[in-house]
């Protein structure tokens, strides 16, 4: 359904933050991208979301081909009316608008329905909160309710930047939960940006891993866990080289020998 | 390789650092001390009335284009200074020797005035309040006069009578705002003001003291706005309240942005181009046989032409006069290239 | 009784005006100092619409309206939109240079007379007895237009899906776009609402006073108020009209009509001083730029 070709995306016209990304996204899968600070996945997510504008970045390179259709370089808000809905890393509700107008004020999908009665039913710690300010809401119930106005879109695809970011295990295991409910029982496709590698392998169906702005390692999770980069870096490893000063000698002999 | 190497913090600090800039200069000086001679009373006027709005001008960039503090009230501190003036002359026939300095004053009492908002404001409502003290210092203006009965504007003699002298008066003053100014930039002064534009948190992490830079560029800029206002009140030889509108202000912004944010010169282009272009656009319309049927209504076009070409800048040379000379003499020295080397 | 009918209708006066102020700059962080010379533009719209359905008073009423609204997206959408993400003094000059640009056409389109469209309406302005005090017909309407117009705001931006977005892209943009709000579409809407209300402020002054350039005024005399209520939001509009209109009519009637004028940045200025973002403006507001 989604498809990145060989996607580069330049910042202030010189600097490269993403090069030579391919990736695919089939129709009711999850995929996830795992990677650590900046290794281009948040940037890869703005590309498809139509958000480079603003930073002044652009796609130079490559194709981004949602059903067939090139949507690289496209304005956000009609990349979000094709039905692609953003869950972003920051600021992901209106603060001072209050939850059912948070989800009123998404603009549905020409030719989706949705209804408010949906959220509440996957996420029903928001419904005693429906009148309640969204700057009071706590990062858990922000996350849900940020899914919720995305869902809101009734997108075919829900981008999701950093779902586990500053909170706690359990909430992340329970959010994770929900969105596998919520594609078991509307088939929406989802794409997860994740430094959680555990978390994220965990809910996927299919992974990539980005580093310095590549894919590095591609598969199932099956596959990337039994892999010993990822076994290493990612889920934690049999704590040997753990500082960072091992990690970077690490990766330059793996660059210069592998 | 081309270009030169600076190797002494002398010529760091220079402010002209190479041959041709100095000839440039020489011989801009030239043009402007022959000019008078050459010219008739109409562009006498003219030029007076550039270099007089040049002093203002420059007021103007050093406190918006360098401090970065957005400042509406720039007609009432010229108002300040036409009134102190106008008043001292009145009240006690007081000589030139007293009113600018007594104009200046003024100001600088001012700028501390107009300048305390900004410790607390910033940006739309530092603009606001200057804009509210405008309208106070303007009333003010003309309760005195209408109070002692000079509702249609104070009349002042001027020890000025000559086109020729006052043009030289009005040159020494801008030449001495523009070095003045450009003393002041490459100094501890300007280099706080530029940091306090570029991110004042920052600025006071570095030790800047955040305020009394703030101040100092209110009480500076109002210094040099209100002599220029007294200048003013004698070169006009009249004040009233109805001079010093808001539209005034406006073109005095307009100076600073259609010359160029952040650069004496684009002041100095920027007036001349504000000045000049009422004349143009009379001389338009007569070309274009115009002038009869609208005659009565030239201020109005004025103020729509006015209009069109800020939008212009705005939208179209945000950098003004002076980005559009840079990418000019860029294109020119670059060509057939279109970048630098990098 | 009659300084208090004054106050009224003075307050609904700056209130009518300064919505607009509050519309647009809570919707897109711009503020309009055109917003004078786009009321005044409207009022001409009633002149002209006035003396196009001689005759048909409310036809010419609804058509001047219209036509307001529709001035209001065109500025966006032909100037405005060009200064979305520039700095806030390129924003304001852009307003400064539209007014200025609208004032010197108006002049040129309509000449500098003071015209009255009450009297081209076919309608006269009559006083109405309340208790011990009168007021005049217009001042009557004009009190009764600005609770309706902010009547219809707030519920407008309350309970509306298009109200509801627009008060979402004023908080944060950028989630907007994500959501899928087109902004252009919200800020347009948001002029257009804007110079709406400015054009029935400017339409009613100009029935009740005559339609000259001290209109302009008027609408810059309004921006206090607007401020000292807080720049973004609506009740704070009510309340900043009700006591620079207070402050304003005392004075002129108890020490010197000559302060008319001054009165309202006065008041601003002492605003700034105390609580720079109004009785209730958001805070952060002064950290934003």
């Amino acid at each position: 359904m989604l498809k990145v070709e060989k996607l580069e995306v330049v910042y202030h016209r010189v600097s490269t933050a993403v090069q030579g990304v391919s990736l695919e996204v089939n129709e009711g899968s999850i995929v996830a991208i795992i990677g650590t600070n900046g290794a281009g996945k948040t940037t890869t997510l703005r590309a498809i979301s139509g958000f480079l504008g603003l930073d002044d970045a652009r796609v130079t390179e490559g194709a981004i081909l949602y059903r067939g259709e090139h949507i690289e370089n496209r304005p956000p808000h009609r990349i979000a009316r094709l039905g692609i809905a953003l869950v972003p890393e920051r600021s992901k509700v209106f603060e001072n608008l209050c939850v059912d107008d948070n989800l009123l004020a998404s603009v549905t999908r020409r030719g989706g329905a949705f209804d408010r009665a949906q959220v509440y039913e996957f996420f029903p710690a928001l419904a005693p909160l429906r009148r309640r300010d969204a700057g009071y809401l706590s990062g858990g119930e922000r996350q849900m309710l940020a899914i919720g106005s995305a869902l809101a879109c009734a997108p075919h695809l829900l981008l999701v930047d950093e779902l586990s970011q500053g909170l706690s295990p359990i909430m992340v295991d329970e959010l994770m939960h929900r969105l596998r409910e919520v594609r078991r029982q509307t088939g929406i496709t989802v794409l997860l940006v994740e430094q959680n590698a555990q978390v994220a392998l965990e809910v996927a169906d299919y992974g990539y891993v980005m580093e310095n702005g590549r894919i590095v390692l591609d598969g199932t999770p099956e596959r990337l866990r039994a892999h010993p980069d990822v076994q290493e870096f990612y889920l934690g490893g049999r704590g040997e080289r753990r500082s960072y000063r091992d990690v970077k000698q690490y990766r330059r002999s793996r660059r210069w020998y592998g | 390789m081309s270009g030169y190497f600076r190797t002494r913090y002398a010529e760091d600090s220079a402010l002209l650092d190479t041959r041709p800039q100095k000839i440039a200069l020489a011989l801009f000086s030239i043009v402007l001390l022959v000019y008078p001679f050459l010219a008739s009373v109409l562009w006498l006027d003219i030029a007076n009335q550039i270099l007089l709005s040049a002093v203002g001008a420059v007021a103007l960039m050093l406190l918006t284009g360098y401090a970065g503090q957005i400042s509406l009230g720039h007609a009432g501190l010229l108002a300040a200074g036409a009134f102190t003036t106008g008043i001292l002359f009145k009240e006690a026939s007081a000589p030139m020797w007293i009113t600018l300095p007594a104009s200046a004053g003024v100001g600088a009492l001012l700028g501390l005035v107009f300048g305390l908002p900004s410790l607390r404001l910033r940006g739309l409502y530092l603009a606001v309040s200057t804009l509210a003290l405008h309208f106070i210092v303007i009333f003010a203006g003309s309760e005195y006069e209408t109070k002692r009965g000079y509702s249609t504007g104070i009349v002042i003699d001027s020890p000025i009578q000559d086109g020729r002298a006052w043009y030289f008066v009005l040159l020494a003053a801008a030449a001495l705002t523009v070095l003045f100014a450009l003393n002041l930039l490459r100094a501890r002064t300007g280099r706080a003001w530029r940091a306090i534009h570029a991110r004042e948190a920052v600025a006071e992490a570095l030790g800047i003291s955040v305020p009394r830079a703030k101040l100092a560029a209110f009480v500076v800029s109002s210094t040099l706005t209100a002599l220029a206002g007294s200048l003013f009140a004698y070169y006009r030889g009249f004040v009233s309240a109805e001079a010093f509108s808001l539209y005034l202000t406006i073109q005095y912004v307009a100076m600073i942005i259609i010359g160029g944010m952040g650069s004496i010169a684009g002041a100095l282009a920027g007036s001349a181009f504000v000045v000049l272009f009422p004349y143009a656009i009379d001389g338009g319309m007569g070309a274009l046989g115009l002038s009869d049927r609208l005659s009565s209504l030239v201020f109005a076009v004025n103020y729509s032409a006015f209009g069109v070409v800020m939008i212009g800048f705005l939208v179209f040379e945000p950098e003004g006069l002076i980005g559009l000379w840079r990418r000019v003499r860029d294109w020119l020295v670059l060509w057939p290239f279109k970048q630098r080397p990098l | 009784m009659q300084i208090a009918v004054n106050i009224l209708v003075l307050a609904s006066i700056y209130a009518l005006i300064c919505c607009g102020y509050v519309l647009i700059y809570k919707v897109s962080r711009v503020l309009s100092l055109a917003h004078g010379e786009l009321m005044m533009l409207g009022a001409y719209g009633l002149y002209a619409t006035a003396s196009l359905f001689a005759g048909h008073p409310l036809v010419a009423l609804a058509a001047a309206v219209a036509l307001a609204a529709t001035v209001g997206a065109a500025v966006y959408l032909a100037l405005m939109w060009r200064m979305t993400g520039e700095s806030v003094l390129a924003a304001v000059l852009a307003t400064i240079a539209l007014g200025i640009l609208l004032r010197g056409a108006m002049i040129l389109a309509f000449g500098t007379e003071t015209r009255h469209p009450l009297g081209q309406l076919g309608w006269t302005n009559a006083s109405v007895a309340l208790g011990t005090a009168r007021i005049s017909a217009v001042g009557l309407a004009l009190v009764l237009s600005t609770a309706a117009v902010y009547g219809g705001l707030a519920l407008f931006l309350r309970s509306s899906r298009w109200g509801i977005r627009m008060r979402a892209a004023g908080q944060n943009p950028l989630l907007a776009a994500q959501r899928g709000i087109g902004l252009h579409g919200i800020y347009a809407l948001a002029w257009a609402l804007a110079t709406f209300t400015a054009g029935i402020a400017g339409m009613l002054l100009a029935c009740d006073a005559g339609l000259e350039s001290t209109l302009v005024i008027i609408g810059l005399k309004a921006f206090p108020a607007a401020l000292v209520g807080g720049l973004d939001s609506l009740v704070g509009a009510v309340l900043g009209s009700l006591v620079v209109a207070t402050a304003e009519v005392l004075l002129i009637h108890y020490v010197d009509p000559l302060l008319s004028d001054v009165v309202p940045f006065a008041v601003l200025l002492a605003m700034l001083v105390v609580r720079p973002w109004g009785f209730f403006g958001s805070r952060e507001e002064l950290d934003r730029v």
